[in-house]
């Protein structure tokens, strides 16, 4: 039994490889970016800020997550108590669990939400404090809707007699399916309105990709994002983007990054990988549950929540890797789109002055915060192409 | 804890003169007029008594009686305004009409209640907006008359005035109700105008104890009266955990209307719903009576998802199996159901109010107030009905007293103190917990 077991667990850990490899392939080149020094980059009071800026707000992650790390472990020991206060049956009182871990958790980390509004305030960041309190408070809404729904999912299939433990292998594909559903639907429901902008169609041209181009309001970031799936892709450009000190080149950069993603397929690589990483995490959640009756049982949740925080946390950096890779590949297209290094340089120059984001983060702050490359690597790249492909690309 | 010392009595025997009602509004012009003198009289009076208040801890006698027979007296027109009692009422203030309240004994008053007597009312003047109105009945003359119509007692007094017009009588259900609003609103007045220290109390178990209650209905209420403590934890995250019971309320009422359809159709034809549809429906009525009970914090756990009976502490009873209806009736329920949930939108607002109030005092205490409690409960009874009624489970119309129906023929006016002061628990009357299960 045990050689047929690890002949599975080595088929299966052969067949999540050669996915993970399907999924990495890029159309980076093997490159070796040039080292420079942020110093020379950036004015030293702009850098002064980001890395002081960055110190606060890496603190109050920290801080944050320790907390919640403490909370929910606390909470795992203790949580049933609060099954008394369910007339819901097992997978109500499940769910009930499960919201109650994260509502602790929210009051515990409200301090450092409230303390990191007041941070960006105080370094000329917008934000505010109801946001922060109130509507995080009402925000906890939706994040119970996927939390009740996902339990929902897990315990009803484990207390299918003939699933039972196993409930990990049909809860898998249903949560992918759902985030399927999701990506394809959720652009749909984000209200927006056309860019009008002569270099669009040019770019959509040259990047083979030919999607409505949208711009959000009311979020006081500069930011932009491409998702959706077949007919729902679409770009979207946050307002603040389009303002300055952003110019119309580099707004012009920021689009052929985002139909970048769109042209090498992320969003589906993202949800390929969301896959790869679900099925592992639900197994180890489903061992995690046996020691308190198994998954059907509202009394496992509150550890199976603790163990959900901390294997997503040790997944981060992994992640983070993944993202950081396909982020690369997503400038490196709008590169060859562009032919414009010095629009990506000068752009991911105001980024660090706008958004203080400091350009060289000490290394766990990238290990686990950092899911784009930093600035300096990006610049870094945008002098790369400069000084090997501009020549030979240009018009 | 004392009882509460104006109670409602309610002698008005449901008669009304026809003329009267039709010329309502313009009858009542000279108490408008010599209501607003009275008020600004009031204003200085009630200055006056709260100075003396906060020197002596005690009313002086003779503002304590003009103030009482002002508070009567606003009773007495409101009633008469919006058809709560026929007879005209007198101008004095004096004891003894129709819809009144008991007399109210000067008594000490403490210092720093008194103090700040306005901003400790803020809570019920709220719940009394929306019993009936800004305008509180008469007092903001005719505005208040006009803003009070989108109150409970003013949807009463439309519903009541057609069928008043058309019978001479009117539905005792719908006084109870008005006199009920009316009754909590003089409470409210008696407070404000420093009459009495005692807080009003919002049990309409406790205002109408000795009102007759209405024939049983079959859709009722039933569950542990004594059930009052809360979590303040989910307390605290009421609305965000309700959430996922208001998508799945949502996505099951789409089903709901289309089995609605269908079973309108067949009870047309046989004159009974099918058995599954009527399971189906009676599921989805209780569980949106579960989910209001908790969201509102009528009630205190978290509800199942599916409605069942007997699953949750304030629950629902209805007719176990499809009864056989009137086809008039079934044909036209659309249209019949519109004054019963015009009412029930009304009680909506008031629901929302003491949900607040409840939120805060359930935080602060870890106990839900009774009154708030059992306000809440008639409310969404009252909706449940109404749905009950709208989805075909009975042709009944819903019972729009605040007191729930009863079996027996209920015995004549017994004054006893079924009130006991804030926060007591002793309110079973409204939740029968042990009547046979019907289901």
């Amino acid at each position: 039994v045990t050689a047929r077991r690890a002949a599975i667990l080595v088929a299966v850990a052969a067949g999540w490889a050669a996915a993970a490899w399907f999924l990495w392939r890029s159309s980076l080149p093997a490159y070796r970016l040039p080292h420079l020094s942020e110093t020379v980059l950036f004015p030293a009071k702009a850098l002064h800020e980001a890395q002081s800026y960055g110190f606060g707000a890496q603190l109050f992650w920290l801080g944050g997550t320790l907390t919640q790390l403490v909370v929910l472990g606390i909470y795992s020991r203790y949580g049933v108590r609060w099954m008394k206060e369910s007339a819901a049956g097992p997978v109500g009182t499940g769910m009930l669990l499960g919201m109650i871990g994260f509502a602790l958790v929210w009051a515990a980390q409200l301090p450092f939400a409230v303390l990191s509004v007041w941070w960006d305030r105080h370094n000329g960041l917008p934000g505010s404090y109801l946001a922060a309190t109130v509507g995080n408070w009402l925000l906890l809404g939706s994040e119970f809707v996927a939390l009740s729904f996902a339990l929902a999912v897990a315990m009803n299939l484990a207390r299918v007699r003939r699933i039972g433990d196993r409930w990990w292998i049909p809860a898998a594909p249903v949560v992918v399916a759902i985030t399927l559903l999701l990506a394809f639907v959720g652009p749909w429901l984000l209200p927006s309105h056309s860019l009008h902008a002569g270099y669009v169609t040019p770019l959509e041209n040259t990047e083979h990709v030919h999607v409505p181009v949208r711009v959000m309001s009311g979020t006081q970031e500069p930011n932009a994002f491409a998702t959706g799936l077949g007919p729902s892709r679409r770009v979207f450009l946050w307002k603040p983007i389009l303002e300055p000190p952003f110019t119309r080149r580099d707004d012009r950069f920021v689009l052929a990054h985002e139909l970048g993603h769109l042209a090498h397929n992320h969003i589906w690589k993202s949800i390929g990988w969301d896959a790869l990483f679900t099925v592992p995490l639900a197994f180890l959640l489903a061992l995690v549950a046996r020691r308190r009756g198994g998954m059907g049982t509202p009394e496992a949740i509150p550890l199976v929540i603790f163990a959900y925080v901390v294997l997503s946390l040790a997944a981060l950096p992994l992640r983070n890797v993944v993202q950081r890779h396909m982020e690369a590949e997503a400038d490196w297209s709008a590169l060859r789109a562009t032919h414009d290094p010095a629009a990506g340089e000068e752009l991911f120059r105001h980024f660090v002055v706008v958004t203080r984001d400091d350009p060289s983060p000490p290394w766990w702050d990238y290990v686990f915060l950092e899911n784009h490359p930093t600035a300096l690597q990006r610049i870094e790249m945008m002098r790369y192409w400069k000084e090997n492909y501009a020549a030979a690309q240009s018009p | 804890v004392e009882p509460h010392p104006d109670r409602l009595s309610v002698t008005d025997d449901g008669r009304r003169s026809r003329a009267a009602v039709f010329f309502r509004v313009f009858l009542v012009i000279p108490h408008w007029f010599w209501f607003g003198l009275w008020s600004i009289a009031v204003f200085f009076v009630a200055i006056a008594q709260w100075l003396v208040i906060l020197v002596r801890a005690q009313p002086a006698a003779g503002p304590h009686r003009f103030l009482e027979r002002y508070v009567r007296y606003t009773l007495h027109v409101s009633a008469y305004l919006f058809l709560a009692c026929d007879v005209y009422p007198p101008f004095g203030g004096r004891p003894g009409y129709g819809v009144d309240i008991e007399s109210i004994e000067p008594e000490r008053q403490g210092r720093l209640g008194a103090f700040f007597r306005l901003v400790l009312a803020i809570p019920a003047l709220l719940l009394t907006a929306t019993l009936v109105g800004w305008g509180g009945g008469v007092r903001g003359g005719a505005y208040g008359f006009y803003f009070s119509f989108f109150t409970v007692v003013g949807m009463c007094s439309l519903f009541s005035w057609f069928v008043s017009l058309a019978l001479g009588r009117s539905p005792l259900q719908l006084r109870d109700l008005s006199a009920y609003a009316l009754g909590y609103s003089a409470q409210v007045n008696a407070y404000c105008l420093l009459v009495t220290r005692r807080y009003p109390n919002t049990d309409p178990t406790a205002l109408l104890a000795t009102v007759a209650r209405p024939p049983a209905h079959p859709v009722r209420l039933e569950g542990d009266a004594a059930a009052l403590r809360r979590s303040r934890l989910t307390v605290l995250f009421r609305l965000p955990f309700a959430i996922p019971h208001i998508v799945w309320l949502y996505l099951w009422g789409y089903a709901c209307n289309l089995v609605a359809i269908i079973d309108w159709f067949v009870t047309l034809f046989r004159g009974r719903s099918p058995r599954w549809c009527h399971q189906f429906l009676s599921r989805y009525v209780r569980y949106q009576f579960h989910v209001g009970a908790f969201l509102s914090l009528a009630a205190n756990p978290f509800p199942g998802f599916v409605g069942a009976h007997g699953s949750y502490p304030l629950d629902l009873v209805l007719p176990a199996e499809p009864e056989r209806q009137n086809r008039w009736k079934t044909g036209f329920r659309i249209v019949l159901v519109l004054p019963a949930f015009l009412i029930a939108a009304t009680l909506q607002f008031l629901l929302v109010i003491a949900a607040i109030c409840t939120w805060f005092a359930s935080l602060v205490t870890g106990s839900a107030p009774a009154g708030l409690r059992n306000t809440m409960a008639f409310g969404l009874r009252y909706y449940a009905q109404s749905s009950a009624y709208l989805y075909l489970l009975t042709d009944r119309y819903p019972n729009a007293s605040p007191l729930e129906g009863t079996d027996p023929p209920p015995p004549p006016r017994v004054p006893d103190p079924v009130w006991d002061g804030p926060g007591d628990d002793a309110q079973v009357e409204d939740m029968p917990a042990d009547e046979p299960e019907t289901e």
